[in-house]
């Protein structure tokens, strides 16, 4: 498995500098740059716009340009952020905090309620429960998140007043102590449902159909001829087995849990990678934008090795050599 | 299979979310300034203490001074805690803050600071702090788009270029007097210098380079302010508590939580009282006029709408406008187009009354604009339109329902619009179209991503002919840079000597002196000749508009922002 995982690892670097070059063209085919947004009488005047053009390199070749970026992004460089003015890797990890908890609870979410309804339907197919379960995940996967999102405001925060509409903290409570810990989760409990429940169908859907299918398999049959309770056969036989396709998901998890939610956030004025990445890209924030998205397609890579490493280890007839 | 739904998927979710934002922030692109002096009504007398919420609607960028800001809600934010020495009052003509001037000939500035000012860290304010403040945003390591501010005082292009180490223009007194000389006398030196202090104890040490990145920038700024910043929570609220040594009156509230709202939630919240004060969209400001708690506020801003025309060409090596182009160079045609559109509907129907028809390239609310009695209203007249395009000899020719030009080739207006995802800027821009279609000139529109779109009205891209577009204005009125024809923000490259003429000697000291009435006669003679030419058609100035909860008092607002936060407090 070492020298599968090393293999593994060699391969990405191709596939990351080829991902570089895309990202690059990319940011910088997108008509105008972070300064044509500046263009106001009030605060500035064109000499000084050329001769921040000039500073940030904008009028270099394109090849000189990412050259520069990628020997500063190799060394651990990622530039400075032309919006927040700082340095990118400051930017992000000072996002990352909110992210990671926010996914991470909606995952959590995710995950026990796909759990309880796959199960559910997977034990009893083809019944009105099922057939509902269904409907119900394929309508919240149809629904938009920014409705789902501004819907769930209305309710929750402002008719029941159960949650606060926006932030990720109450700015008042002293940082570090325990009401600080509760503020926060009291603030992130109602985006992370809205993310949490609203993803549930895929889960849902792919654990009803495995444990299905493996419900007709012989070792479920043996089991049952032995007088094993249904129950146990269910929850503990199949359950084990029906759990390794949904590994696959992890590895998309992996970079979602960072990539942040983009809706949700802003919706929510949850300050976190999403709602940064999308400034990103309508500031032409360009040193922001490329970091993020490399971030992302490193983690997605890494999140497949793992998911791959993970298949060996739950199904040990997957042999990875 | 699975894989491929999942990225469709995610690709969708990317497709609604930019949209989404792009709403968001085209939103707040349209936001500006205003000037309609009205109380509160909050009855009864100041109360002390108290916490007021102050809602923005767009996370602010976290560059919290005034010398390295970028965008207006950072701006807001900086404004609660910091002033600047010199204020301007509702006809925005400067006056005294903390720093009173004297000057003789508009060249040479005496400014003597008050005494005991102090900044929140407890060091007094001298005049080195300002010296400070000129000579970082004079350093060729600035960072921060200010420089034009500094730029006129004498010997700050050296001090740039490394050829001095102090701005020779700049002479200090004594703690609490200074000098500035500029390079030349001029009108707008006063307005247009550079009027925030820096806190030299604090930035002191720091390299000019790496200021705006420094936490007293990001995390723990200093001001001179009626509020001190006590905590930041980076992209989502800021805490101010009252400063106890104000220098300029007491303080009403004791604190201030500032917090950031999205435009989807500022109703609710507004009704909720989970927020007392914030600046509204013309769009949900309908909305928030019925509820029972909340008052609305309007002031004059300074922005407005226009359509330009492109007539020329600028070659910006040169700075000259290089060629003329032919297709709108008929005054008629533009008055005639002037005419057809009927700019109240228009207003009425996309800015929901929070707008005001201009005929003029002048906010009304300046001291300079010219009024309406003085200009062409050009009241909607399709009628009047139709005939002067006849005379002018756009006719139909060829029997399409459609005006040919006057050689009888096809001619049909090509109109641009900005595209930020807002869909009010699709159908408001139709409507004009439709207006001109109406008195039969053909008309085409093209949204363009907003980014490229200013890309291509600045270099004259062929595609663009008449184009949408805005101008805030600030607390100078000199239209010169968006106007004379060696400015590359003349997007319409009008090019009149006449008109350049005018805007000179308005600025011109041996013509004008310091006579505020001889200016304003320029700029009114300016106006009538611009308002004649149609250089771009005028279409509206908006209104900022305010929603307080009748819980606060004391905030009163006019064409200069609102008044000094230290006025305000709140009744239980």
């Amino acid at each position: 498995m070492l020298k599968y995982s090393i293999r593994r690892l060699l391969g990405m670097i191709p596939m990351l500098i080829l991902i570089s070059i895309v990202v690059f063209s990319l940011a910088k085919l997108m008509p105008g740059d972070s300064l044509s947004g500046e263009i106001d009488p009030l605060n500035t005047n064109p000499e000084y716009i050329e001769e921040m053009r000039e500073k940030l390199g904008y009028n270099d070749p394109l090849p000189v340009q990412y050259f520069n970026w990628i020997t500063g992004f190799m060394q651990g460089d990622f530039g400075k952020s032309t919006k927040y003015k700082t340095p990118v890797a400051e930017v992000i990890m000072e996002k990352i905090p909110n992210t990671l908890f926010l996914g991470i609870m909606a995952l959590v979410i995710t995950y026990i309620l796909a759990f309880l309804m796959g199960m559910y339907s997977g034990r009893k197919p083809y019944t009105i429960g099922d057939n509902a379960i269904a409907g119900i995940n394929y309508i919240m996967l149809a629904i938009p998140s920014f409705v789902a999102a501004v819907f769930a405001i209305y309710f929750f925060a402002f008719q029941l007043n159960w949650f606060p509409f926006g932030g990720s903290v109450d700015i008042v409570v002293e940082e570090g102590t325990p009401e600080y810990w509760l503020s926060r989760l009291h603030h992130v409990l109602l985006p992370a449902i809205v993310l949490g429940a609203m993803s549930t169908a895929s889960y849902t859907q792919f654990l009803r159909n495995d444990i299905i299918e493996n419900s007709r398999k012989d070792y479920v049959r043996t089991a049952r001829a032995k007088g094993t309770a249904i129950s146990k056969i269910y929850n503990v036989h199949i359950l084990r087995n029906s759990i390794i396709p949904l590994v696959t998901f992890l590895g998309f998890d992996f970079a979602a849990l960072i990539g942040g939610a983009i809706i949700t956030e802003t919706i929510f004025t949850y300050p976190g990678i999403g709602q940064l990445f999308l400034d990103s890209v309508s500031s032409r924030d360009y040193p922001t934008l490329m970091a993020l998205t490399m971030l992302l397609s490193f983690l997605t890579l890494a999140g497949n090795l793992l998911a791959d490493l993970l298949y060996g280890i739950v199904d040990p007839r997957i042999r990875l050599d | 299979m699975k894989n491929k739904s999942l990225l469709v998927l995610f690709a969708m979710l990317l497709v609604v979310s930019a949209f989404l934002a792009a709403c968001g922030g085209g939103g707040s692109n349209e936001a500006s300034n205003e000037s309609n002096t009205k109380e509160n009504a909050a009855e009864g007398e100041p109360q002390k203490g108290g916490t007021l919420v102050y809602g923005i609607d767009a996370p602010p960028e976290g560059l919290f001074n005034a010398a390295f800001y970028g965008i207006a809600t950072d701006a807001e934010v900086i404004a609660l805690y910091d002033e600047a020495l010199i204020e301007y009052n509702e006809k925005l003509e400067p006056i005294p803050n903390v720093a009173s001037w004297e000057t003789e000939d508009n060249k040479e500035f005496t400014f003597t600071f008050k005494e005991g000012v102090k900044w929140h860290n407890g060091e007094e304010l001298t005049v080195n702090d300002w010296v400070f403040a000129l000579e970082t945003i004079a350093n060729k390591d600035y960072d921060g788009p200010r420089y034009t501010n500094v730029q006129t005082i004498e010997g700050a292009e050296a001090f740039r270029n490394g050829e001095a180490d102090s701005i020779s223009g700049i002479e200090v007194i004594s703690d609490y007097e200074i000098k500035i000389t500029f390079d030349e006398a001029r009108v707008n030196n006063l307005t247009n210098l550079w009027a925030y202090p820096l806190p030299e104890s604090v930035l002191g040490d720091v390299p000019v380079a790496e200021m705006s990145a420094s936490e007293w920038v990001r995390t723990t700024p200093i001001g001179i302010g009626p509020f001190k910043v006590d905590k930041i929570v980076p992209g989502e609220s800021v805490e101010f508590s009252k400063n106890e040594e104000y220098w300029n009156g007491d303080v009403n509230l004791d604190k201030i939580i500032l917090r950031v709202i999205d435009n989807t939630s500022v109703v609710g919240a507004l009704q909720n009282g989970d927020v007392d004060m914030i600046s509204l969209q013309p769009v949900t400001a309908p909305e928030v006029k019925p509820l029972e708690n909340i008052n609305i506020t309007t002031y004059p801003g300074l922005t407005y709408y226009y359509v330009g025309f492109k007539l020329g060409k600028f070659d910006s090596e040169k700075q000259t406008i290089t060629e003329e182009l032919p297709k709108y160079q008929s005054k008629e045609l533009r008055q005639a187009m002037m005419y057809a559109m009927n700019r109240q509907e228009w207003v009425d129907a996309f800015f929901f009354g929070y707008a005001n028809v201009v005929n003029k390239p002048v906010p009304s609310a300046h001291w300079n604009a010219a009024d309406d009695s003085e200009l062409n209203t050009y009241e909607y007249d399709p009628e009047k339109a139709k005939q002067i395009l006849d005379d002018a000899g756009y006719v139909d020719t060829n029997g399409d329902g459609f005006r040919e030009d006057p050689n009888g080739d096809e001619f049909v207006v090509k109109f641009s619009h900005y595209a930020t995802g807002n869909p009010t800027f699709e159908s408001r821009a139709q409507a004009i179209t439709q207006y001109w279609e109406a008195v039969g000139l053909k008309s085409e529109l093209e949204m363009v991503e907003v980014n490229l779109y200013y890309e291509m009205v600045e270099k004259d891209d062929p595609a663009i002919e008449t184009f949408f577009g805005g101008w805030g204005t600030g607390v100078d009125p000199d239209p010169s840079g968006l106007w004379k024809a060696d400015q590359l923000w003349n997007y319409p490259r009008y090019n009149n000597p006449e008109s350049d003429k005018l805007l000179d000697d308005a600025l011109n000291i041996d013509i004008v002196g310091d006579d505020q009435e001889k200016r304003k006669e320029l700029y009114v003679e300016w106006q009538k000749i611009v308002n004649e030419d149609l250089p771009m058609l005028y279409i509206a100035e908006l209104e900022e508009i305010v929603a307080l909860n009748k819980r606060v008092g004391g905030a009163t607002y006019d064409v200069s922002g609102q008044n000094n936060p230290a006025e305000w407090y709140v009744t239980e």
